[in-house]
Order: structure tokens, then sequence, then C-alpha cells
């Protein structure tokens, strides 16, 4: 199974305009935990072609989520910025095994 | 006696139910009309609207206008403002015109005027400055005061405009001052919502927590939306409900909600301390409706302001082309670089006359760096060139040259030497205007208390019926 099969929500947005921020919503403790296991941070790089030290992951066990933190390369809005809110950049892990 | 001071005088205590109205969290942008008046119907004691983002980027900061549409605004702040009046209670609007800078606080200022004219309304309005000093932010940055959120370098001396994000003291200050109506310029989105309950006895941790949520208004709902949205606090908990009958609240969605554009999902930070929501509780009481309790606020010992500066990067041009042949899309990485270099030789950048020019190749690489390329090349790709320069002379000069390379490059095993290019629009080059860039995204500590409140000063006015 992968993550898009499995997590009810997996959305990304600024947090800030120098950090991006992906949570990833899961229905039920089951789900969270197999979640949770696959979503590590060398993963997480890799999708997104950084090092695991960039990458910050968070559990919140509360809202069956996971949330990762990312650097922004550049800040939101600045000349060769892609995505100025940062709503698009979950796509790379849609397909991560779980 | 303002209408926050009767509030204040007949309030039962915190064993009361309270309610707070959140009116919009994009106030400007539209508020929907059916549940705002549900909201209205159950005689809130507190309306709220948050007015401000900085998601949209540095522009409206930089520029000074605002991301919402002036007629809109207008019709947005005369439904709370009547409300408001109707019910008699306060009305607290934070981030005024986007960005929450003193020409965004001054622009929403005169469309309030305008509006309460026309309504003929007279009340005691507060406006609350959010703009910082470029010296002070200099002397916090000898100093050791100044504190990067996230890899943002400081360019303090380049600052076209500095906002902090208020805190509730500044709010709390227009209340006790008299204010009925209180438009505030940056401030942080839980403030409006939150410095009403807070003044009137209810425990601080769950009340910030309530406008951590709140001031979204539906988003946090399944599915989520942007109806108004009530909060009726009591004891050392609230409960939440959309004003949309389709809208449930539930635990998880609430929960999940919390997480929302925070790097830290656990701790909100505010001038004045911060709340921790580890300890948090989410019970449905029904389908549609959520109690939330154990929020601890922790009061911080010195002040600290979140503050954002926008600077001036230039003048943009962006160049909008198609393609759909596989030869070129497969050599495109080559093709750009080979634009790139022929515009240089033509237009050579230099240090009095720089400009910087970049493709976005919709459907390879226009929405991120992915770190592999596509398994199946697309069958079109949308080209985005951008060019920044000095002067709006030179970005047009570069975008058309670059176009006029792309449009003719020539690639080995090229067939379509009639162009390579589909043009959706003419001319392809548009012109965007001045281009801005965040030069501060900081934490300015301050050594007492009286420095931040002087940072957001309080003005107050009284708005007559007669005015014209």
């Amino acid at each position: 199974m992968i993550l898009s099969e499995l997590a009810r929500v997996v959305r990304s947005k600024n947090a800030g305009p120098t950090l991006l921020t992906i949570d990833v919503l899961f229905a039920d403790q089951v789900d969270f935990e197999r979640g949770k296991a696959a979503l590590t941070a060398r993963v997480v790089a890799a999708r997104y072609g950084r090092v695991p030290d960039e990458v910050s992951i968070m559990a919140v066990a509360s809202a069956h989520a996971v949330k990762i933190v990312l650097p922004r390369k550049v800040p939101a809005g600045a000349p060769g910025d892609k995505d100025v809110y940062g709503a698009q950049q979950h796509a790379p892990l849609l397909d991560v095994a779980v | 006696m303002s209408r926050f001071a009767r509030l204040k005088a007949n309030w039962p205590g915190s064993d009361a139910p309270l309610r707070v109205l959140a009116a919009s969290g994009q106030l400007g942008l539209g508020i929907p009309l059916k549940a705002f008046e549900a909201g209205v119907a159950r005689a809130p004691h507190v309306i709220a609207a948050d007015m401000g983002s900085i998601d949209p980027g540095p522009v409206y900061l930089g520029s000074g206008t605002m991301a919402a549409a002036p007629s809109m605004a207008r019709r947005d702040l005369g439904l709370v403002l009547r409300a408001a009046r109707d019910l008699d209670v306060p009305l607290l609007i934070g981030s005024a015109g986007t960005a929450g800078g003193a020409s965004h606080l001054a622009a929403v200022k005169v469309i309030l005027r305008e509006v309460a004219a026309e309504l003929g309304l007279s009340f005691t309005l507060a406006t609350i400055a959010a703009d910082v000093p470029k010296a002070m932010v200099q002397q916090a940055s000898i100093e050791g005061r100044l504190t990067p959120i996230g890899p943002m370098h400081a360019d303090i001396d380049a600052s076209v405009a500095i906002v902090g994000q208020m805190g509730q003291r500044a709010f709390a200050s227009a209340l006790t001052g008299g204010a009925d109506v209180i438009l505030a310029g940056r401030a942080c989105d839980t403030a409006p919502f939150a410095v009403v309950p807070v003044l009137l006895g209810y425990p601080k941790g769950p009340a910030v927590h309530m406008a951590k949520i709140l001031e979204c208004t539906s988003l946090c709902c399944e599915p989520g939306g942007r109806d108004a949205m009530l909060a009726t606090l009591q004891g050392d908990g609230f409960t939440l409900e959309s004003m949309a009958p389709n809208r449930a609240a539930t635990p998880l969605s609430v929960a999940a909600h919390a997480l929302y554009e925070q790097a830290d999902p656990a701790h909100v930070f505010e001038p004045e301390g911060h709340v921790d929501l580890s300890a948090a509780t989410y019970k449905a009481l029904d389908p549609g409706r959520v109690h939330v309790t154990g929020a601890v606020w922790h009061p911080a010992q010195t002040p600290s302001v979140k503050i954002e500066g926008a600077r001036l990067v230039g003048h943009r041009v962006v160049m909008m082309a198609a393609v759909s042949d596989p030869g070129f899309i497969a050599g495109s990485d080559a093709i750009l670089q080979g634009v790139h270099a022929a515009v240089a030789e033509l237009i050579p950048p230099t240090s009095a006359a720089p400009w910087d020019l970049s493709f976005r190749r919709y459907g390879i690489d226009g929405v991120m760096d992915w770190p592999t390329p596509p398994g199946v090349p697309p069958r079109e790709v949308f080209i985005l060139g951008e060019c920044v320069a000095q002067d709006a002379e030179t970005a047009r000069a570069v975008a058309a040259a670059a176009r006029q390379q792309l449009l003719h490059w020539g690639f080995a095993g090229r067939l379509c030497t009639g162009g390579n290019l589909a043009f959706p629009v003419t001319p392809p080059e548009l012109d965007a205007g001045p281009a801005y860039a965040f030069s501060l995204y900081h934490i300015l500590e301050l050594d007492n208390w009286e420095t931040l409140d002087a940072l957001f000063p309080v003005t107050f006015s009284d708005i007559q019926e007669d005015i014209t």
C-alpha cells in the first residue's frame, strides 16, 4: 500500500515564509502507527532531494498526525520561488510505501 | 461607557458561557453571508476577524497595498460593523489590509469610516499601529536580540517596511481605554479572538488555543470551509461549532487544525508567552460540536515580537510560452542553459545593472525541484520565464530576448524549424511590476513591557453618525 491510499489528508503549507510544513493525517491509531513507521527522515529527505538533517518529523498522537518540517530553499515570494503558499509540495510523498 | 466596559461590569464570571463569533479568517475576501447571520443570531458577546496574513508573500508589505479588492473589503466591513452595533458588542479586527503596515491601516480606516457613515453608526474606534522602527531592529541586531525564524538573512537597511505581530496587550489597552471597535495593524492571528475572554477572567491557555483554531473560522471542520465559527468558553474549556450546518467540528478535525501552518505542533509563541497544547483533549459533544480543554499558558519573563520586513528587489517581467515538440522537451535542460548564455551575451549583466532570469518548466519542474526527472516525458510543457532587473526596461529587454532565442533555438534533431514555442497570449511578456522579497522574519527580543507597549500605540477616534 502507498501513502495516498492510507492517509486521509496529505497537505503542505508554509509555516511562515522560511519553513514548509507537511501534515499527514490518518483516520485512526492503527493507520497512524503504520504511516509514522514509514515516514522516516531518511525516506522524506530522499523524496525531496534533501539530507535527513534538514528534515524534522513529529508525531502528534491526539490528531493521528505526522508533521514534517523542511526549510524552504527560497523565502516565499522571492524571485525564483515556485510555490508562494507552499500548498503543492506534498506530492513526492504520495507514493511512499507504507 | 464602552461596549466592553459594560460587558465587563456585568459579567458574572468565567463559569458563565461566553460566545466569541469568528466572522472571517480573511476579512475582505468575502464573508459567507448565511453562516455569518446564523452566528449573529446566536447573540455572541464579541465579534472578531482576522484580515491579514504573511502567506500571500512580501509584495503587500513592501508595496503597501492590500490583497483584498476594496469593494469586497467595504462589503465585509459593513457586515461585521452593522452586526456588532446591532448586538452592541465589541468588534475586533487584526492585521488590517493584509500586511498590517501603516498604509494598510490607513486605507482600511478610511473604508471603515465611510461604511460607518453610510450605515449611520457612532462608536469609539481604536486603531493600533504595528510598524517597527528600523533603528530599533538595528540596535537589537547589534545587541544579539534578533533571531531568524528558519533560513532568513536579515537585510534591515534595505527594508522598505517592517511590522511586528502585536499580542493581546495592545488590544487590551484599546478595550480598557474605551474602544468599541478595534482596527489593528499586524497582529498575532489569535489576539483579537482571545483578548476579551482573557480580560473577563477566562484562563489564558484555553483562550489562546480557542483563538488559534477559531482564527481560520470553519477550516477546522469536516469538510473545511470559510463559514463563520462560534466558540463558547466556559470554565477551563471551550466548545467549537461551525455556523454552517454541513461543516462538522470533530475531535480529529479540530486537533488536526491546531497543527495548521505551525512548525511546532505543541507550542504557539506570542509576545507575552506561549501556549502548550501537548495536554489538550478534544471530546465530541455531538456530531458537529467539540469540547476542548487542557491547553496551558506559560507567561514570558520578557517580551518578544515576531517581525516581518520586505525589500524591493527590482522590477519583474514574466514570459509565457509552451512546447509540445518531444525533441525540445527532451533537450530542454541544455536549451534553456544555452538561451540564458545567449541573452547574457546580448545584454551583459553588470554590477550596476544586474538581472536575473529563470525558467520554470511546468510538466517537469514548475512546482518544485524534483530530485529525479519524470518517469514518462510530458506531452506538453509550459514555460514560465521570470526576469527581475533593476528597472522595467531592462527586465522587458531580457524577457523579450529570451523569448526570441527560445523561439528559434536550433537543437540536434530539430524538426520544428517554424518555431519552438506556442504562445498562449500576445504579447507573451507581461509586466508584473515591482518585485519584493522578505528581508526580515525574525524574533525581536525586548527588554521590558513598556517597550512592547510603546511599539503598538493605540489611537482613539470618535466616529460620529453625521460624519461625511
